[in-house]
């Protein structure tokens, strides 16, 4: 039996401490949201640490996609390059490991925030990926039509 | 407690006057520093030093500790002075001493005379525990010198006090309150005269074994000249539990590096041999130089706590591939061998050790991450470069397609005008040449383009200037509002090259098929992006539109017959509009699979549109002006019959105009989209109407939300570029800095191992041999 829905638990308890920290860190973990006044910056933070809690509870991978094909375009919206992105999404489960480190004994969670976080990673990579594939090609094929006139 | 002591001679002296008391059935340390006379310096302080061990022996249970040990040092200093004035060859003979007894786990007894010295380290922090009896050191307390002069002063090192001198010495004792994994540090001045501080407390608080710091700081001041005899005692108090930082940099690491051959052996039969990055080396080539390379590196960075070297490991390794032309499927293929490798040795360590397991687990976990962080980098900078290159390229090729429409535009608009041409004629005409823009320019097409708000539009993205597009539009202005039904020739002809060449004779339509197409003019060099506050102002285009629509329906009525090869030409127009400028457009993340098309409403999807507007304002705050902006600009491009982008692009950039990313930021204006888009929907449900009315005003209203937040984040991408290049600016000097690091941090290893005083030969670069774990 998986242990997966107590940590889950575990996370929902530790998230107002995760969200202290990461408001207080939040100007060192990424300059335009160091700009944002608290509320703002509650819902962006908010939104990650929502999202982390339901990968742990479900660990639905199409969920995990869909937030973060979001979460990259909203950013992208505001000027946020993917790098910056990718660079924030991983210093908040970052946080959140650390601060479930301090709080939660045994550790279980820390290892699973950890791991969830490089799946993060690795999935905004893949989007990152698969938009460059596209615009690649989109080059390609331009490229070449104005090459054959 | 442990403890352990050494003693060396210098590299100058001949002899050594040091003398060391280790008694740690007793507590009892000290060390002593004898001077004066041929060979009487080591008499001195060895007769202290038996003096003072043979009393705290004979009288520990008759004293209390601080006064057993002020008692001893002077009874020392009494054997000193006695004999030094019994044989005159030792007159003047004396020593230092500094001296401790341990009263219980958590007090020490700290005595000292002279310049010799005591230390505690406690928290990694260096403390000075004793104050030199030097004449200088004491003017410096009194005021009379400062610690400058005192660096200086040429009796620096002459001494106030020592044993030996007088029958009785002056002690000054201090008791100590330790606690658990505190060191204390007993020195001659050997030591501290010729070794720095930092790097006293550095091997002071690497861990290592009593005895190998004892005798590493004596290795130290022999490095620094070993001027002088050096001695040290290390003191250990009951060892602290270690954090799970220090584990994992001590025995984490070196469990980590015990394993490689199974993470080698775990990546070969991974597969990693056949991945493409690394075809063509033998497969034991291969291993090493990318298996081994990153066990390597998360070894070092385990060790250091750091990341630096994971992370240049994978930035050199994809961006050597990335460079080659490489995919991205490689790489992530090698890393996920290389992290099911990694984590097959996590397990087995786990089995064998599961709490140390468990901490390697976290630590590699991270580790991985650092590699994802590189790879995003990278692959972020290539997406970067790529969106450059296709807004460079789609500037020239609408700057093309607009010169093509408008020449051709203003030949077919004349052959139109002959009125003998029949429908069925031109049909065939129009879908021959389906695929180009050219295909639009048959009147009844031309009626239902909205000509001032794609000329807008495209002045946005073609060579336009601002103020020409502006002179443009106003002209179109003027004539509709003028003429009211002025035809949609007499408006292309505004853009015709050649205004006044005559229009030629008609043509049978074979012979107009059969006629070679002019070849395209050359593409024109890019011009500078126009920036979105310099655009010309948003201008009431509705009303031409609206006319050029009435005309298209009036003749559809009246003639009958041409509406199919409108709405052919129409959709043939929008669609190579939306494949140049939707479609594929440059805002990144947006969703290929939701083409954006629509091919203008009829009259009574507009009204209900209208109905469903004031339906929606009539839920509104009043002081909701934002949001009642956004919904007259979505009443805007919904109602907008020619069903380009460019009604978006004009009421984004309406809306844009109020706010900035530097002020509050743009999430407000998203926002009102958002709400926009709920009260619309909501409103729509209010509407009474059949059901397949409110489907089309539905999707009419969602196909024109989707084009104005397209538009605005557009707006949004040009508005920062400026940014994006200081950005990427920064991001060059944030590579530099790093290389600079992580060239930084190969020189401090590289300074380790050469220093090393032992190495481990089973240790990549070797380390102290005898680390306590």
């Amino acid at each position: 039996m998986t242990t997966v829905p107590t940590l889950a638990r575990s996370y929902e308890a530790l998230c107002p401490k995760v969200m202290q920290r990461l408001l207080e860190l939040r100007g060192t973990l990424d300059p335009s949201l160091g700009r944002l006044d608290e509320a703002t910056a509650r819902t962006q933070i908010g939104a990650v640490l929502d999202h982390l809690g339901n990968f742990l509870a479900t660990g639905d991978v199409g969920l995990q996609r869909g937030f973060l094909h979001t979460f990259l375009a909203m950013r992208a919206a505001e000027a946020q390059s993917p790098a910056a992105t990718l660079a924030m999404l991983v210093a908040i489960g970052d946080t959140a490991a650390q601060v479930a480190q301090e709080e939660v004994a045994g550790g279980e969670l820390t290892l699973l925030l950890t791991r969830v976080t490089a799946s993060t990673a690795r999935a905004v990579n893949d989007l990152i990926a698969e938009e460059l594939g596209r615009r690649a090609a989109q080059r390609n094929e331009i490229t070449q039509r104005r090459g054959a006139r | 407690m442990r403890s352990a002591g050494d003693s060396h001679r210098g590299k100058v002296r001949r002899t050594n006057e040091d003398s060391l008391i280790v008694e740690p059935r007793m507590g009892l340390y000290a060390v002593l520093d004898g001077m004066g006379g041929a060979n009487a310096g080591d008499v001195a302080s060895q007769l202290a030093r038996d003096t003072i061990r043979d009393f705290v022996m004979h009288r520990q249970h008759t004293l209390a500790p601080a006064a057993l040990l002020e008692a001893a040092i002077v009874a020392g200093s009494t054997a000193v002075f006695t004999e030094a004035q019994n044989k005159t060859d030792r007159h003047g003979m004396g020593t230092t001493v500094v001296a401790c007894l341990v009263v219980d786990p958590a007090h020490i007894v700290v005595c000292h005379v002279g310049d010799s010295r005591a230390y505690l380290l406690r928290e990694g922090r260096l403390q000075a525990v004793t104050r030199d009896h030097t004449i200088v050191a004491e003017l410096v307390e009194r005021g009379l010198l400062t610690s400058e002069e005192a660096e200086r002063h040429p009796y620096k090192n002459v001494l106030s006090r020592n044993l030996g001198a007088k029958a009785e010495a002056r002690v000054d004792t201090v008791m100590l309150e330790v606690k658990p994994g505190d060191r204390l540090l007993l020195c001659s001045d050997g030591l501290y005269g010729f070794a720095s501080a930092e790097a006293i407390q550095y091997l002071l608080g690497s861990g290592d074994d009593p005895k190998d710091v004892a005798r590493d700081l004596i290795e130290l001041a022999l490095r620094g000249g070993g001027g002088d005899n050096v001695s040290t005692i290390v003191i250990e108090t009951a060892p602290a539990a270690p954090s799970s930082s220090q584990v994992v940099r001590t025995s984490g690491a070196r469990t980590w590096w015990q394993h490689r051959r199974h993470f080698l052996d775990a990546a070969s039969e991974g597969g990693l041999a056949d991945n493409p990055i690394v075809s063509g080396l033998p497969p034991h080539e291969a291993l090493e130089l990318v298996a081994l390379s990153l066990c390597q590196a998360i070894y070092h960075d385990l060790e250091k706590s750091t990341g630096v070297n994971v992370w240049t490991f994978a930035q050199n390794l994809a961006s050597g591939w990335f460079q080659r032309g490489g995919e991205w499927e490689a790489i992530r293929g090698l890393v996920d061998i290389l992290a099911a490798s990694a984590h097959a040795v996590v397990a087995e360590i786990r089995g064998a050790d599961p709490a140390l397991g468990f901490l390697i687990d976290v630590a590699v976990s991270r580790a991985l991450i650092v590699v994802e962080l590189a790879l995003g980098g990278l692959l972020a900078e290539r997406l970067r470069q790529v969106d450059a290159d296709l807004v460079e390229l789609y500037t020239i090729e609408l700057d093309t397609t607009m010169h093509d429409a408008t020449s051709s535009g203003s030949h077919d608009a004349m052959v139109i005008a002959e009125p003998s041409a029949s429908d069925a004629s031109r049909e065939p005409a129009a879908r021959d040449s389906a695929g180009t823009i050219t295909a639009l320019t048959s009147r009844e097409s031309l009626a239902t383009i909205d000509a001032p708000a794609l000329r807008e539009s495209m002045s946005t993205f073609t060579s336009l200037t601002a103020p020409e597009a502006a002179a443009t539009i106003a002209e179109l202005d003027a004539s509709d509002s003028d003429a009211g039904t002025t035809t949609a020739m007499e408006r292309i002809s505004f853009d015709d090259p050649e205004p006044d060449r005559e229009p030629p004779p008609s043509e049978p339509v074979a012979a107009r098929d059969a006629r070679p197409t002019p070849p395209p003019p050359p593409p024109r060099a890019m011009p500078p992006p126009v920036p979105a506050r310099a655009a010309p102002p948003p201008v009431p285009a509705r009303v031409g539109a609206r006319n050029l629509s009435a005309d298209a329906a009036a003749h559809a009525a009246s003639g009958g017959g041409l509406r199919p090869l409108v709405r052919t030409a129409d959709t043939e127009r929008v669609e190579r509009f939306s494949e140049l400028s939707i479609e594929r457009a440059t805002i990144p993340f947006l969703r290929p699979d939701r083409p954006v098309t629509n091919a203008g409403e009829p009259a009574e999807v507009l009204s209900a549109i209208a109905q469903v507007m004031i339906l929606a304002r009539g839920r509104i705050s009043p002081r909701a002006r934002l949001l009642e902006q956004v919904l007259a600009a979505l009443d805007n491009v919904a109602s907008d019959s020619a069903g380009n982008f460019a009604a978006a692009v004009l009421a984004a950039r309406e809306l844009y105009g109020v706010r900035s990313v530097d002020n509050v930021g743009v999430m407000p204006l998203f926002d009102a989209l958002d709400q926009a888009r709920i009260l619309v929907a909501a409103s729509v449900h209010q509407l009474r109407a059949p059901q397949l009315l409110r489907v089309r005003v539905l999707r009419a209203l969602s196909t024109a939300h989707q084009r104005l937040v397209g538009a605005t984040t557009g707006l949004v991408l040009e508005a920062v570029a400026p940014f994006s290049d200081r950005l990427r600016e920064s991001q060059g000097l944030t590579g530099e800095l790093r290389d600079a690091v992580a060239k930084a941090e190969r020189r401090r290893a590289h300074l380790e191992r050469r220093f090393a005083t032992i190495v481990d030969s089973s240790l990549p670069w070797g380390t102290r041999g005898t680390t306590e774990w």
